[in-house]
């Protein structure tokens, strides 16, 4: 095996009947050395934050509605003050361009940049590929998985961890890992 | 102790609790009567188009548009509330209020012809009364559809993001879509990252959502109203206006669990006195909210006695449309007032619903006094009412309009229900996680977890 060969990281994915044996497994990585980015958990059901002591998922959706909200109140006032500018005609008195006579507008601009942001970034954060690349329809049954990212060097550690916690199946690309005696029903 | 249904306790993780789509006979006589209903209400509205620009002749269908904006618009909002305040009562009814957001999107066609009978802003130098500053980009008909659309855009992303996994699927499948599909399916795997995306958009859209309700009800009563009819100026009209449309949206959600128990086991089994001893206490508190508003609004006008404002008053409330007034009072505050102080009607699903249809019609009184009156004003643009106006009786085609107008509503909700399963599995689910019947002493005692 070349050094590059060992130095690519592939994926491996333990299924548990318990969440119980997910948190499990979650530790043994760490306790062998993998980094909370390199391990994911999935499931059909959403359970709390922090429950496998899995690291806190990052994600920047929260940016989406502010760019947005930006771009659209950006866009309201480009519209309103562009067509007081171009059409300049007193009202009553005021100015010309007159803050509380555009201000529905400029609110309706904000909100339709950012629901429209929202939606685009919720779209952008389920973005292909997703770095997971290896899955099992059992999860849909209700199992969980725990998904490693592991140098292939380091696949025997990550193996015999997700096994040690009592997985039913740890799969990689190429199929079942496990042993057909080792692995339960 | 009011308990949850017990099917709903005992939801499993492995396997997995599914919901389904709801089977629905097209052949029964109830669903080809809500298909005729619903063709009656494209003809009508096809019909009614040839009135294109009199505004009169749009007066009701301005009404029944309000009432769906009222009731089925208003709807989603119980399921925003019920998720911030962590209320496991609302999760079988969730996705059942959610889906509302697509009859919905009947209110932006129903107010093409309607914004568009509307008079200009300036007419021989006389300007009316107007939210806009008589600003002519494209206000109101632009304006108030362009936030319409900002609002159902908000309703439909919630409405599917909390479909998605429910409809997508084992990985398997979802990976075989194409790539178009598979973003629409937000590529849904059940990462942990994932669910968090998904949790936080919803939160955020139904926010949005309410944002926009609140918005989108404050212009379309006021352009289709206050601005309408000369001496109608009221402050706390559009507040009153929200208010009673959570009243309607959360009587319009017990009918619709009721008939869900009765008609659809599949969801019925899960829904039962909790949700109705919630949505009473709701109903109850939204009918004070009734008096107190109309009440403000009222006195300040009896008070102040300015000639143009008790001529307006005279029309929508005391003289001129009296009646569906009445009918609006007794059918929105007195009836449900004194009947959902008492428990046994308040907390049982078949009471609260017999009160919930009583606010329903309550409610499309209170929009026809308002929005008629306003709508079939003479003169938009004088400062008063020099006499008094003659009500605006409806016509056989306005009555098969409304009929038509809710026998759409009714067709695209059974249709979205035969689509998209019903109640939400994943929220159920994890509401089974929670929550735990246990004995405390003698007594036996719901142990609720909310982990955030």
């Amino acid at each position: 095996m070349s050094a590059r060969d060992s130095d690519r990281k592939r994926e491996l994915l333990g299924l548990y009947n318990e969440p119980d044996d997910a948190a499990d497994a979650v530790s043994r990585l760490r306790g062998v050395g993998f980094g909370g980015n390199d391990i994911e958990i999935i499931s059909a059901t959403p359970y709390p934050e922090g429950a496998f002591g899995e690291q806190h998922a990052k994600h920047r959706l929260f940016a989406f509605p502010f760019a947005g909200a930006a771009c659209g109140l950006a866009v309201a006032i480009a519209w309103h003050i562009g067509a007081q500018i171009a059409l300049p005609i007193v009202t009553g008195g005021k100015p010309i361009v007159a803050v509380p006579a555009i201000i529905q507008v400029l609110y309706e601009g904000t909100m339709l940049g950012a629901v429209l942001f929202t939606v685009l970034g919720v779209l952008f954060e389920s973005r292909l590929p997703d770095g997971i690349g290896v899955y099992d329809d059992r999860i849909a049954d209700g199992l969980i998985g725990v998904s490693v990212m592991a140098r292939e060097r380091r696949i025997p550690d990550a193996q015999i961890a997700l096994e040690e916690a009592g997985a039913v199946d740890v799969l990689s690309k190429d199929g079942s890992l496990m042993r057909p005696a080792a692995a339960s029903p | 102790m009011i308990k949850p249904e017990a099917v709903g306790l005992s939801l499993t993780l492995r396997p997995p609790y599914r919901p389904s789509t709801i089977a629905i006979n097209r052949k029964s006589a109830v669903v080809v009567g809500v298909g005729l209903l619903a063709a009656l209400g494209v003809v009508m509205y096809v019909v009614k188009l040839f009135s294109w620009g009199d505004r009169a002749e749009w007066a009701y269908p301005a009404a029944i548009t309000l009432f769906v904006l009222s009731s089925v618009s208003a709807a989603p909002l119980v399921a925003f509330a019920s998720r911030m305040a962590r209320g496991y009562w609302g999760l079988p009814a969730r996705r059942v209020v959610e889906l509302f957001a697509l009859p919905s999107m009947l209110l932006f066609a129903l107010l093409i012809p309607i914004l568009g009978s509307l008079p200009p802003f300036e007419q021989d130098g006389v300007t009316r009364a107007n939210l806009w500053f008589g600003w002519g980009g494209g206000a109101p008909f632009l304006t108030d559809q362009l936030a319409v659309s900002v609002m159902l855009l908000a309703g439909g992303a919630l409405m599917w993001f909390a479909a998605v996994p429910d409809l997508a699927g084992p990985p398997s499948r979802v990976r075989a879509m194409p790539a178009w599909k598979r973003l629409l399916f937000l590529n849904w795997t059940g990462t942990k990252r994932q669910w968090i995306v998904l949790r936080t958009s919803m939160r955020w859209i139904s926010a949005f959502y309410l944002m926009m309700y609140v918005f989108v009800t404050m212009i379309l009563t006021t352009d289709l109203g206050q601005s309408l009819l000369p001496g109608w100026r009221s402050g706390i009209f559009p507040a009153y206006h929200v208010i009673t449309s959570f009243q309607g949206a959360i009587a319009l959600i017990v009918i619709t669990l009721f008939l869900l128990r009765r008609y659809a086991p599949s969801v019925g089994q899960f829904i039962g006195d909790e949700q109705a001893a919630s949505l009473g206490k709701f109903l109850l508190a939204l009918t004070l909210f009734w008096f107190y508003f109309f009440w403000s609004d009222f006195l300040l006008v009896w008070y102040a006695r300015l000639p143009s404002e008790v001529a307006a008053v005279q029309t929508n409330v005391a003289v001129t449309y009296i009646v569906p007034f009445l009918i609006a009072m007794f059918g929105q505050f007195l009836i449900p007032f004194v009947t959902l102080i008492f428990n046994p009607i308040r907390r049982k699903l078949a009471r609260l619903t017999a009160v919930s249809v009583v606010v329903l019609i309550g409610l499309l009184f209170d929009r026809i006094r308002l929005f008629v009156a306003s709508m079939s004003s003479e003169n938009p643009f004088s400062h008063g009412l020099a006499e008094l106006p003659e009500p605006y009786y409806p016509n056989a085609i306005d009555i098969l309009f409304m009929i038509g107008v809710v026998g759409m509503v009714a067709a695209i909700y059974l249709w979205v229900l035969t689509r998209i399963p019903t109640p939400g599995g994943w929220e159920m689910r994890e509401g089974a996680m929670y929550r735990r019947e246990q004995k405390y002493m003698h007594a036996e005692v719901l142990v609720l977890g909310k982990p955030d």
